[in-house]
């Protein structure tokens, strides 16, 4: 359902000068599948998926979801995902109610299927107390319930989620990851980054570690084992980034 | 370009900037409370500088070296008390007296006004002594002529009157039209700033853009659907600020002048041709405007940085605009090119009744002209990831 190939993006910072913040970066994701993107701060996670929802241009390489390149066709990729990232936030002045009629609108939803799966999901989710509330107004949670609630909208056959959980408590977090663990059930295509060791061994399927802009495996986490003789991803994890191992 | 997606994207652009405070105090309270309290203010300041310099006159009084009997008795009839002096020209200007006569005894005598005209206290004095006298040489030549048996008609060979053949309304036009586009086009730019700075860097700084961006919607139906709402916040300050200010004179109370300033507002017609005149001249410089401010908002990572970034353009937008009230400007076709400078010409000629219709197509399709390019602009820039991602 998703195929990246080869796909680089360099930046030209004043600072730093040109630099690859993804490099030649390749993988596949099946329908069904969560695939979790590991990887320490300024890894290229955020610029990767950014890249595969069409906010920033390859410089080089490409990516293919659901038969819509990025390249030739961005506005049709966006019709098949929704993104979803930890530092997003909702439009303040407006309600639940209005930013998911906002964003059904903008995938073109008719309006009698979009009432009716806004109401799908605001009773699945438990918004509907505070669906005509402002949402600067509402409490961590319900934003992010609204959150997943504007992700998962359209039904879009692919999800990719920025690191959705940083800095959100227990509770909280666990919305998100049985919304996740939902969507996988149902046949979607997740693709989701994290730094949380823990989280990405409970979600993922495969794992792909990557640093410095540069992909350094992909695999299963029996897979993953296997090639580095450790067991706990965070072992795995360290190895793959040639760091020293915990005393 | 998809038509649903653009009016969603407009709806939520008016929902969103209607409930902000910020920008309903520069789109509805200045044009509709600090303007009219300003003008009050104005207006009421004036006339009683007008009052206070009249009853300072009257109590200062004249200084008076006069020896005719007659001419005493004239200058009684004005009501200021007279006083003596030594010396006239430095009373006067040490304020001790509102002004001075002399008569310098000779054949004839001469009389000799001092007034201090930098000071309005003094000119009103002066204005006073200088009627009641020559009030006085007409009574005495026809008194003159009486007694050698002249007929009075000889003082009259003709007579002369000047007409103004600039009409009421041209001179209400030109009493007020002037700063009525300069204030109209200041505070469009203004009104938008909010509104535009919000959907720019304020999406940005409050981080709802990239969802945004995220979305099917077109980078192109973006910009088109946030300089839509942008254009109406900027078009409903205008025509706000010109209800509000056409009233405001309408109603301005102006001292002594009053009536006859009345009577002058009342000659500028508010039909509905004039008003679509001025409507459909100022939406081009709305969509002008607002994708202007869009594209130089746009490099703003926040709030603070966009509002630094268009304060400048405000100062900018004041020269042409004021330039546009001044009088003197014939306007030409070349002339009409220029941009807000164009607009508020226009303005004020159609508020007077003289605008040509070549001038007015040519000023309407410059600005339209300008507005496509400022709106293909903000469209390249909307399109540019190193704006939209700066970090
Ligand atoms: N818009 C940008 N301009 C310049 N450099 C950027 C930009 N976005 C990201 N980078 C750089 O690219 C690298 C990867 O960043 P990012 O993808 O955000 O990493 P991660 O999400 O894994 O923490 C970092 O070095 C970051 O500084
Ligand atoms: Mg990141």
């Amino acid at each position: 359902m998703i195929q990246v190939l080869e796909i680089s993006k360099t930046f030209h910072d004043s600072k730093r000068g040109t630099h690859a913040a993804v490099d030649r970066v390749s993988f596949e994701v099946q329908a069904g599948e969560v695939f979790g993107l590991l990887g320490p701060n300024g890894a290229g996670k955020t610029t990767t998926l950014r890249l595969l929802a069409t906010l920033l241009k390859p410089t080089s390489g490409t990516a293919v979801l659901n038969g819509c390149d990025v390249n030739t066709a961005p506005a049709q990729v966006r019709g098949q995902i929704g993104f979803l990232s930890g530092d997003m936030r909702l439009y303040a002045r407006l309600t639940p109610l209005e930013i998911l009629n906002f964003f059904g609108e903008l995938n073109g939803m008719e309006p009698q299927w979009r009432a009716k799966r806004i109401n799908q999901l605001m009773t699945l989710l438990g918004m509907h107390d505070f669906a005509g509330v402002r949402t600067d107004k509402l409490s961590t949670g319900m934003k992010q319930k609204t959150a997943i609630a504007r992700t998962m909208l359209h039904d879009p056959p692919i999800l990719i989620l920025d690191e959705p959980s940083s800095g959100l408590d227990v509770p909280t977090a666990r919305t998100i990851e049985s919304a996740i663990m939902d969507a996988k059930k149902s046949g979607k295509c997740i693709i989701y980054s994290t730094h949380v060791m823990e989280e990405a061994e409970y979600l993922c399927d495969r794992i792909g570690v990557i640093d410095n802009g540069r992909l350094k495996t992909t695999g299963t986490m029996q897979q993953l084992r296997e090639a580095t003789g450790k067991h706990r991803l965070r072992e795995i994890f360290l190895d793959l980034l040639g760091l020293p191992q915990d005393k | 370009m998809r038509f649903p997606i653009v009016q969603a994207i407009y709806k939520k652009e008016m929902l969103d900037l209607l409930r902000d405070r910020r920008t309903l105090i520069s789109m509805m309270i200045v044009p509709l409370v600090v303007f009219p309290v300003l003008f009050r203010v104005a207006t009421a300041l004036t006339s009683r500088i007008e009052e206070q310099s009249e009853t300072e006159a009257r109590t200062l009084g004249i200084a008076a070296r006069v020896t005719t009997p007659s001419l005493r008795a004239a200058l009684e009839k004005t009501g200021y008390p007279l006083f003596e002096r030594e010396d006239l020209p430095a009373s006067v200007e040490k304020k001790s007296v509102a002004a001075a006569v002399e008569e310098i005894p000779g054949n004839p005598p001469r009389i000799r006004i001092y007034v201090d005209n930098s000071n309005p206290t003094s000119s009103a004095a002066g204005d006073k002594i200088r009627t009641a006298i020559d009030e006085l040489r007409v009574e005495r030549i026809r008194q003159s002529l009486q007694n050698s048996g002249v007929p009075e008609n000889v003082l009259t060979p003709f007579t002369v009157t000047r007409t103004n053949v600039a009409g009421a309304r041209k001179m209400a036009g030109s009493a007020w039209g002037n700063i009525l586009g300069y204030v109209v086009l200041l505070l469009m730019f203004t009104g938008g700033m909010y509104p535009i700075i919000d959907m720019t860097a304020g999406e940005k700084e409050r981080k709802t853009l990239e969802a945004f961006l995220a979305s099917p919607a077109t980078r192109r139906e973006i910009v088109i659907g946030k300089t839509f709402a942008a254009m109406t916040a900027i078009f409903l300050t205008a025509m706000l600020t010109l209800g509000s200010m056409v009233y405001s004179l309408k109603n301005a109370r102006l001292g002594g002048k009053s009536q006859e300033f009345k009577q002058m507002m009342d000659t500028i017609p508010l039909d509905a041709g004039t008003i679509a005149m001025i409507a459909a001249l100022l939406i081009p410089v709305a969509i002008f405007a607002a994708a202007l401010m869009f594209t130089i908002a746009l490099f703003a990572r926040s709030f603070k940085e966009g509002q630094s970034y268009l304060t400048p353009l405000v100062f900018v937008v004041i020269i042409p605009a004021l330039m546009g009230g001044l009088p003197g400007f014939e306007l030409t076709p070349a002339l009409c090119l220029i941009p807000i400078f164009n607009a508020s010409m226009m303005i004020h000629s159609v508020l007077v009744g003289d605008a040509s219709m070549v001038n007015f197509g040519v000023t309407l399709a410059a600005n339209l002209v300008y507005a496509g390019i400022a709106a293909l602009i903000a469209t390249r820039m909307f399109e540019k990831e190193s704006v939209l991602f700066r970090t």
